[in-house]
């Protein structure tokens, strides 16, 4: 029987939160483990699958419904199986007055905040999930800046020498069928496409890069 | 176990919906019918930093609704300027993913949970650079309350992402 952390290498997989450094690994496992390759393929269908036959009217409370309760029965397996500095964001939990400011901490797994004293008017992060351990991400309220703020440390750096791809997308068009969403710029240009590959992860086809 | 007792319900739920699938006529495809909506949000990605030499030149500008952004970020994230890069007005769609993409490098997944007590809308988001998501999270969105997210360093700076709900009226 695969432990709990092999379940979740397949889950990350199959949702495309590997790393490229962490996605050729599992692929070389599933190249060396007939029994995993199997495993996944028969996800991969069973999931395009359900893509596939699942009616718009399908009373789903939202799209990624089912593999957030995938996630939080594996964050209820995260401190098991992690090391001890991993289950700080469990003792966050447990620190009432932090908890009552809405400020939280992730560190590589799955996180709920509690909001009790939030003012109305104010946005919520209820929870968060980081995939990758080595980033941490961290919510709280600025009120002088009337904004809820997410920090994400630990994300590996933009290189500098990357030119960002910069869009000014005034109208989309979705294509249910498609699984595609064509954006238009404020010309009413088409400047890029996002599609979604076989294992669900977004593929966008830009047209014009402004750079 | 855990992972049999999903692909049994998973199994289980595909031939459910394969026999519950409706037979749709020709002319009324889903793509033809305008997609419900929940709300509008606008999202820009947005260079942060000390460096003036090191801006990228964009012109980007907010929009007038939202022109304070810059310095409500300059509140929060220890910068002096603050560029945005590229920007994106969003419907969001009530039952289907909506795509917020003021670049190509760095985006978000919107999906609507419907509207919240007392205002605003349930979403659930998704922040991707490139085909690896960096974070998932369930949040509230108000009017008049954006949501910042701090994203990757870049340069001499900090690439941040801002998510602002459109005033209904």
């Amino acid at each position: 029987m695969k432990t709990p952390s092999e379940d979740h290498d397949l889950i990350r997989f199959l949702d495309g939160e590997m790393s490229n450094t962490e996605r050729a690994s599992f692929e070389a496992r599933m190249a060396a483990d007939s029994m995993l390759n199997s495993e996944v393929n028969m996800m991969q269908r069973m999931s395009a699958d359900l893509r596939t036959h699942l009616p718009a009217e399908m009373p789903v409370p939202y799209a990624d419904f089912f593999n957030s309760q995938i996630q939080v029965r594996i964050a209820q397996e995260v401190p098991v199986t992690l090391p001890a500095a991993r289950s700080l964001w469990f003792d966050w939990l447990r620190i009432p007055t932090l908890a009552t400011a809405a400020a939280a901490v992730a560190i590589g797994g799955f996180m709920i905040v509690q909001n009790q004293n939030q003012p109305a008017g104010n946005s919520i992060v209820h929870s968060i999930y980081v995939p990758n351990p080595s980033v941490q991400a961290r919510s709280f309220h600025s009120d002088e800046a009337q904004a809820m703020v997410l920090i994400l440390d630990g994300v590996e750096a933009m290189p500098s020498d990357r030119q960002m791809v910069s869009f000014h997308i005034q109208r989309t068009e979705t294509d249910q069928e498609m699984a595609t969403t064509t954006l238009f710029d404020v010309s009413g240009q088409v400047v890029a496409v996002v599609a979604k590959d076989s294992r669900n992860q977004p593929r966008l086809l830009s047209a014009t890069p402004r750079g | 176990m855990k992972l049999a007792f999903i692909l049994i319900c998973l199994t289980a739920a595909v031939g459910f919906l394969k026999a519950q699938q409706p037979v749709v006529s020709p002319v009324e495809s889903l793509s033809a019918v305008k997609p419900a909506t929940d709300g509008k949000v606008w999202g820009a990605l947005v260079y942060a930093t000390n460096d003036i030499k090191g801006l990228s030149g964009s012109t980007e500008v907010a929009p007038a609704d939202f022109a304070d952004i810059p310095r409500r970020l300059g509140k929060v994230f220890p910068y002096q300027r603050f560029e945005i890069l590229g920007q994106h007005l969003q419907d969001v769609f009530r039952e289907y993913e909506s795509w917020v993409v003021p670049t190509k490098d760095l985006f978000l997944k919107v999906d609507s949970k419907g509207p919240a007590d007392g205002g605003g809308m349930n979403l659930h988001l998704q922040f991707w650079r490139d085909q690896q998501v960096l974070v998932k999270t369930d949040a509230v969105l108000k009017e008049g309350s954006p949501l910042f997210i701090g994203g990757p360093k870049w340069r001499e700076g900090r690439l941040l992402f801002v998510l602002v709900l459109q005033n209904s009226r």
